[in-house]
């Protein structure tokens, strides 16, 4: 498939400047961050210890957090200024996450479970979504969309998580130590899914990770320390 | 989105049902009450449809209203026959019945009554009224049928007692279905219950006390044994004076101790050796006569409000009591409103007990899943999708609660009133009434607002939790 045209350069790059995020009872802000650019379709990396700022910075970037001062934007949408509803619609539109416990809903299949950010964010599904989601399952290997998702091994599951990651075709994709809970293989399998699919789809691609295997097949690495970029 | 409710309901299912069993059996506990009350109140009232005044000896207006329309065995003081007579002669009478208590037939109630009385409860389904001594009508649900003979008992089967073998009934009809204890009841002339009364007497003091209904004027109480059964003397006797006669009866037998045969019994009693006794028709005439034995209660129909209210005036004497049964059951039903009152309060503890613990399960499983509603956040779902399906799950389980609590609310009264239709005659009717539709919504709507409490927590949690650690 080709990358998807229709958003590129819209959504796609970010622009962060002067960003600080402190939380009560700390003297130190969890991050601060003078300045990042980040290209449209770009592949990165993002690395530290536990505690370095990589969460806050993720929640950040996915609007799932409050800019606390500074300005961070995504192609022309500052998500600084934009409220928490308007933050879930954001997301909802434009970023597709993997996380490291894949959060994915038992009792219902692995189709329903792509579907279902979409069937929450909205009262009927977009025409096409749900073939949409049997070519992403097919994609990533799911031979039996219908499966319960609970009869899954590990591995299929983050498989099945990245097909509902790119279900709505996101601009952004963010991965939360994809492969943190998986054996080596899966693993592999899922970080090689990861850099396919999103160079496929052109979206802008964010891995937080310890893997040093997976970062090593990023084009470029932001580490972290103390809440602060070093380079 | 439903979808979403419905899997995650199955996945639980067993806290689900949990829950609900929870709630239906609180709200049951609720129902129950209010519809075996309502039914116990409009049960009774329909038992007393039929009688406007009952007249008894002073003494508990309760019992006897409890003894003469639900017939409950209870030890009566006996009024003297003269009232009977004086009641019926009363132009503002439509018709007078004296219900006199005899023994039992397998655990249903005899009652010596008249033909009025018969009449005055309904007609007869089947056959025909009793027209000579020994035939007898039955209730609707006696267990006998037309053309049985069988021998009045002593007491309830089991209890001490004989049978008085000298004495067989006919059964010659069948009384409609009233819903009232007196479907279980077995009418024979009053006479005939007089004479085996009579004839016991005659016979030992061996059985004395163990009928409740009949002993009460022949134990050793002087009191009671003055009064009722004794010759009033002849002089006094005006049939038209009853008030007066009553006056009189009282101090004159204040020192007439002798308890004897009246006249009426005396002539029952002469007979009572032959078979053929039983076999002479029933007269009218006996019940005029003054001298007839006393009955512990008769009932009343007035031909009129107005005479209604001036009848109980005139028989509320020292020797007579004059009741309206529905004033009676009114002050009882207060009594029950209270007991409803304390009742309801408890089981609506109960309730609110029920929904304070639900919420505290509710609250602490949203908060065990603050996790999964962050990542459903994180995954794009809207707050207000949030909100929806948890309070969704949560009214939803409550409104099912609620609905079977109320259906098993009806089939815990429904099985409560038929064992106790069963056990008394009374029928009682469950029934619902808009009233408590209103009040099943009301409860619906306490649900929801209630649910809203955990789904608003959801609603609030923050969606970078799915993120952490």
């Amino acid at each position: 498939m080709p990358p998807d045209t229709t958003r590129s350069g819209t959504t796609r790059f970010l622009r962060l400047r002067a960003v600080e995020q402190r939380f009560p009872g700390l003297d130190t802000p969890a991050l601060a961050i003078p300045s990042l650019d980040i290209a449209a379709g770009e592949q990165v990396a993002v690395m530290g210890p536990s505690g370095s700022g990589k969460t806050t910075l993720i929640n950040l970037l996915t609007g799932l957090e409050r800019v606390g001062q500074g300005s961070l934007i995504w192609g022309d949408t500052d998500l600084a200024t934009l409220s928490e509803g308007a933050r879930d619609r954001w997301r909802a539109a434009n970023v597709g996450l993997v996380m490291q416990d894949f959060h994915l809903f038992p009792g219902l299949s692995a189709l329903e479970n792509v579907l279902l950010p979409q069937r929450l964010a909205r009262l009927a599904l977009p025409a096409g979504a749900r073939a949409e989601a049997g070519r992403l399952l097919a994609r990533v290997g799911i031979e039996r969309p219908g499966q319960a998702i609970e009869t899954m091994s590990r591995g299929q599951m983050q498989r099945v998580a990245v097909a509902r990651a790119l279900a709505v075709r996101p601009a952004i994709i963010v991965a939360d130590e994809p492969t943190a809970s998986l054996d080596a293989d899966s693993g592999a399998a899922v970080a090689q899914l990861l850099l396919e699919l999103a160079g496929e789809s052109g979206a802008t691609l964010l891995v937080a990770t310890h893997d040093a295997s997976l970062v090593a097949r990023l084009p470029r690495v932001l580490r972290l320390e103390s809440g602060r970029l070093k380079d | 989105m439903l979808r979403f409710i419905a899997a995650d309901l199955r996945r639980q299912w067993a806290g689900a049902l949990a829950i609900l069993l929870l709630v239906a059996l609180a709200t049951a506990l609720g129902v129950v009450v209010t519809l075996q009350e309502r039914a116990l109140r409009l049960g009774s009232a329909r038992a007393a449809d039929a009688f406007d005044l009952v007249v008894g000896a002073p003494g508990s207006e309760t019992q006897l209203v409890l003894s003469s329309v639900f017939l409950q065995a209870a030890a009566l003081p006996l009024l003297p026959g003269t009232v009977l007579a004086g009641l019926i002669a009363d132009p503002r009478v439509a018709w007078a019945a004296p219900v006199g208590f005899g023994d039992f037939i397998e655990g249903y109630p005899i009652v010596g009554t008249t033909p009025a009385l018969v009449e005055g409860i309904g007609g007869l389904a089947q056959g025909r009224g009793f027209a000579r001594l020994g035939e007898a009508v039955i209730g609707a649900n006696v267990g006998m049928r037309l053309g049985d003979h069988f021998h009045p008992q002593h007491g309830r089967v089991g209890e001490p007692g004989g049978t008085h073998t000298e004495i067989t009934y006919h059964v010659v009809g069948r009384l409609p279905p009233t819903g009232t204890p007196w479907d279980r009841a077995v009418l024979v002339p009053i006479e005939t219950v007089w004479l085996a009364h009579h004839h016991d007497e005659a016979d030992a003091a061996g059985a004395a006390g163990t009928n409740p209904f009949l002993r009460t004027g022949h134990s050793d109480a002087t009191h009671e044994g003055e009064a009722p059964q004794a010759d009033p003397p002849e002089g006094d006797v005006h049939n038209d004076e009853p008030l007066k006669h009553e006056v009189h009866s009282g101090e004159t037998h204040a020192g007439d101790t002798h308890v004897g045969p009246t006249h009426a019994g005396e002539t029952l009693e002469g007979e009572a050796g032959h078979p053929d006794a039983l076999d002479a028709p029933i007269r009218a005439e006996s019940l005029s006569d003054p001298h007839a034995p006393g009955v512990p209660a008769i009932v009343v129909k007035p031909r009129s409000i107005a005479d209604a209210y001036k009848l109980r005036q005139a028989y509320r004497t020292d020797h007579t009591w004059a009741v309206f049964p529905g004033e009676v059951l009114t002050r009882l039903y207060s009594t029950l409103g209270d007991v409803r009152l304390v009742l309801s309060l408890v089981a609506s503890g109960a309730q609110a007990l029920v929904g304070a613990a639900i919420l505290l399960v509710v609250t602490i499983h949203v908060v065990q899943r603050r996790r999964q509603i962050g990542a459903l956040r994180a995954l794009g779902a809207p707050r207000l999708a949030i909100f929806a399906i948890v309070w969704g799950e949560v009214a939803l389980i409550a409104t099912g609660g609620l609905a079977a609590g109320f259906a098993l609310g009806y089939g815990g009264a429904l099985a409560l009133s038929s064992a106790f239709s069963a056990a008394s005659g009374v029928s009682l009717p469950v029934a619902f009434v808009p009233g408590d539709l209103a009040r099943l919504a009301g409860l619906v709507l306490a649900a929801a607002i209630v649910a809203s409490l955990p789904a608003v927590l959801a609603y609030r949690q923050s969606p970078a939790a799915a993120l952490r650690g």
